[in-house]
């Protein structure tokens, strides 16, 4: 009997069911987390992730995920493309004391969580890496936060500014520290300057050359928010393709694009990004798939390191920004509240031991060991901080609790 | 009954409140920053007064009393100063206009003082629905009886102040057709509309008395009329302007307000009429749609008059009672607004149709009211 037409078993699971996978784990697991434990639906989907990646139970393998590597790029691509939009360098110009907030916290956030980890006895070079990594706060966390509960307000704006600049700041200095490894296997001063200088510019003018392609096609569709999503999405992912094919920064370009498609359109063609119903869709696998990076088991090997790193962080953030809260014009509480809207650390930090792991592997696992413990902590705990800060300030939306 | 003491003011002294925009930068929309401005500008030395309205994007400027339009408008020049300064370092904008173009009413969110939560639990949406911006106009009186007298007088020139400050023709995102849409948001309230065709004091105070014994009311703040006697502070109050874009013409239009209330009580070329209620209503809708296109019906003369035509003659006759040299020459600018009808809801509809974004019509305004 010819049986031929019978698929093998087990049947191999294709991209496409693969995503929906993620999909219903990260919707089951975050509603859970909603009703159940009144935690934020984004923990749930992180959890997920981790439960379901590699390292623990291993539904998902390597292959897989770099089958949803597509949709992660979208995300991450609009909310970097967002976050820049909403970057308004007018504000540091006419407020010094917020961007003088900015460095400190940037500084400090730097600083005390590579003291700590160098009093851990961790290496000086993987010390920094970490800590530079941990200066950027996680704009996919704060971002989604924002629109889940519509938050608009001051404390939002601050949040949402400082935190393009911390991760500016993050690619930027892990760039340089990398090359500093370099040197290590390699010697050559050339690239300690040359690379950072290289990624900096070459990202920069990326985004450039797509805002002025983004508006000029904003201009010609019109303004019609559907059309204008899917030229947007066209850009951002022409964006990504050409930072990784040109080895520059997927993060500052996609950035630039956002801050110059703003201030390069006068006329208002370009309209705001809603993250409709879509854009949740990729949000849910973008979460999913940060946790897919991250495995309990290192987490429960470094525990206290991760521990310790969190609370260097977040002392840094404090301290960065409290002392200069009045000089801003911002009261002491809401710069408590500012400093837990800072705490999250998410899918660009995870990119960044990855690509770190790609270039240097051995290197890469000693510094994901340190950095993703603490990552997960964050996504745990981070997004209910961030919610219960914007709510605090009473920038949330009055119907946003219903959702 | 107790008898509702009147404050005596000099007469045709002049205090002025705007209710004014918050605005992000970013879009433009209304942006919930008025706790953190008002905490800001409590340490910042300025004039008048400044205070919360009923939701969190709104903020109200008050003038102290002045005797005419120069040191009206300084004084409003640097409260505008000092609110503008502060507004700068949080990243938020300030704008005029009765209403904002595409804010929804749904979004805001009512600023925490107990009165403000009392009227969200009485009225219900209503009260985030009133998310509008008025600016009123206090003239002071000498006596309750001379002013419920001015009130009664005053109705019949409630068109005027309407299409000359209408700039409210976007409302919730969508064009209005109307030149104020503001008024239509005010109309909605149970204790809108004027006041009673009362003879004097005596009787307005015995009809305050008999709604507060009828606990319709418990103060004068109850009241959302258009015109109403302000007997703490000695004044009547014009409640019906929109904001306009513009201090100057927020100036220009507390300066008519006093002249034609010096013409009506020294000339008194008219007499109370009840005549003038007959018509009210209807005419308050023709100048809040068409504005200074409209046609309005003269109560005394009985007939339908343009009323860009019926402005320039009265501001011809009250010119004369300008408090000074720049009241007389903004009464004169006011002329010509009306003459060219082109007032603040044709700038704002011009705006519009050249750049077909309501966020660019709002951060022109802004620019208008912060600089301008």
């Amino acid at each position: 009997m010819d049986l031929s037409f019978l698929p093998r078993f087990p049947p191999p699971l294709g991209d496409v069911s693969v995503i929906a996978l993620i999909l219903l784990a990260g919707l089951g697991t975050g509603e859970l987390f909603r009703r159940v434990l009144l935690l934020p639906r984004i923990s749930g989907y992180v959890l997920a992730g981790v439960l379901l990646g590699p390292g623990t139970f291993g539904l998902l393998d390597r292959t897989m995920l770099e089958g949803a590597q597509l949709l992660v790029d979208i995300a991450l691509g609009l909310i970097l493309f967002e976050l820049g939009s909403r970057l308004d360098w007018q504000w540091f110009r006419r407020n010094r004391w917020l961007l003088a907030s900015s460095v400190t916290e940037i500084a400090l956030s730097f600083a005390l969580v590579w003291l700590v980890l160098a009093l851990l006895r961790i290496p000086w070079l993987q010390a920094a890496i970490a800590a530079a990594i941990g200066a950027a706060t996680g704009a996919s966390v704060l971002l989604v936060v924002i629109h889940d509960q519509r938050a608009d307000g001051l404390l939002t704006d601050r949040a949402v500014n400082l935190t393009a600049l911390n991760n500016v700041f993050s690619v930027v200095a892990v760039t340089m520290l990398l090359a500093f490894l370099h040197l290590e296997y390699r010697p050559g001063v050339t690239i300690l300057l040359l690379q950072p200088l290289y990624l900096l510019l070459g990202s920069t003018l990326l985004g450039y050359l797509a805002s002025v392609a983004l508006v000029l096609l904003a201009r010609w569709l019109g303004k019609h928010e559907d059309l204008q999503f899917i030229a947007l999405v066209a850009m951002v992912l022409l964006t990504v393709g050409f930072a990784k094919a040109l080895q520059l920064s997927m993060l500052i370009s996609l950035l630039a694009l956002g801050v110059m498609a703003r201030n390069r359109d006068r006329d208002r063609d370009l309209l705001p990004v809603e993250f409709g119903a879509t854009a949740q869709v990729l949000f849910v696998v973008l979460f999913v798939i940060t946790g897919a990076a991250v495995t309990l088991g290192e987490l429960a090997a470094g525990a206290g390191v991760a521990v310790a790193y969190v609370l260097a962080r977040l002392a840094g953030k404090l301290l960065g920004v409290v002392p200069f809260a009045g000089r801003s014009g911002l009261s002491a509480r809401k710069a408590v509240l500012l400093g837990l809207t800072l705490m999250p650390m998410s899918a660009t930090a995870v990119a960044m031991v990855e690509a770190t792991a790609h270039y240097y592997p051995q290197f890469g696992e000693r510094l994901a060991a340190v950095v993703l413990g603490a990552v997960l902590i964050l996504e745990l705990t981070a997004p209910l901080a961030t919610q219960l800060a914007l709510r605090a300030a009473g920038e949330t939306h009055p119907e946003a609790r219903w959702r | 009954m107790t008898p509702l003491p009147f404050k005596t003011s000099e007469l045709y002294t002049l205090g002025v409140e705007l209710e004014l925009q918050v605005l992000n930068s970013r879009d433009y929309n209304l942006t919930g920053g008025a706790v953190d401005l008002l905490s800001l500008l409590e340490k910042t030395p300025h004039p008048g007064d400044i205070k919360p309205e009923i939701t969190e994007a709104m903020i109200e400027i008050s003038t102290g009393i002045q005797r005419g339009y120069t040191g009206l408008r300084s004084e409003l020049t640097d409260i505008r100063e000092a609110m503008v300064r502060e507004a700068e370092r949080l990243n938020l904008s300030i704008a005029g206009g009765g209403a904002h173009p595409f804010q929804k009413w749904q979004d805001q969110r009512i600023f925490a003082a107990p009165r403000f939560k009392h009227i969200h639990d009485l009225y219900g949406y209503l009260a985030k629905q009133f998310t509008v911006f008025g600016q009123h106009v206090h003239i002071g009186c000498d006596s309750g009886h001379a002013a419920v007298r001015l009130i009664h007088l005053f109705s019949r020139y409630i068109p005027h102040f309407i299409a000359l400050s209408a700039s409210s023709p976007f409302f919730q995102g969508v064009e209005t057709a109307f030149a104020s849409s503001r008024l239509n948001s005010v109309s909605a309230f149970p204790l809108a509309g004027h006041m009673p065709f009362l003879a004097d004091w005596d009787a307005f105070t015995e009809y305050f008395e008999h709604m507060r014994r009828l606990q319709v009311v418990e103060s004068m703040k109850d009241f959302y009329w258009d015109i109403r006697p302000k007997p703490e502070y000695g004044t009547i109050e014009v409640r019906v302007c929109d904001t306009p874009l513009s201090l100057e013409r927020a100036a220009a239009l507390a300066e008519y307000a006093r002249a034609l209330a010096r013409y009506l009580s020294e000339d008194k070329p008219l007499e109370p009429s009840a005549d003038v209620y007959l018509v009210y209503g209807y005419n308050r809708f023709l100048a809040c749609r068409f504005g200074l296109d409209a046609e309005v019906i003269d109560p005394y003369e009985r007939r339908k008059r343009l009323l860009s035509e019926e402005i320039g003659y009265t501001l011809g006759l009250v010119s004369r009672y300008a408090s000074d040299e720049a009241g007389a020459a903004a009464l004169l600018r006011l002329r010509d607004v009306a003459s060219l009808r082109r007032g603040d809801s044709v700038l704002l509809r011009e705006r519009l149709a050249q750049s077909k974004s309501l966020s660019d019509v709002v951060r022109w305004a802004a620019d208008l009211w912060m600089r301008g």
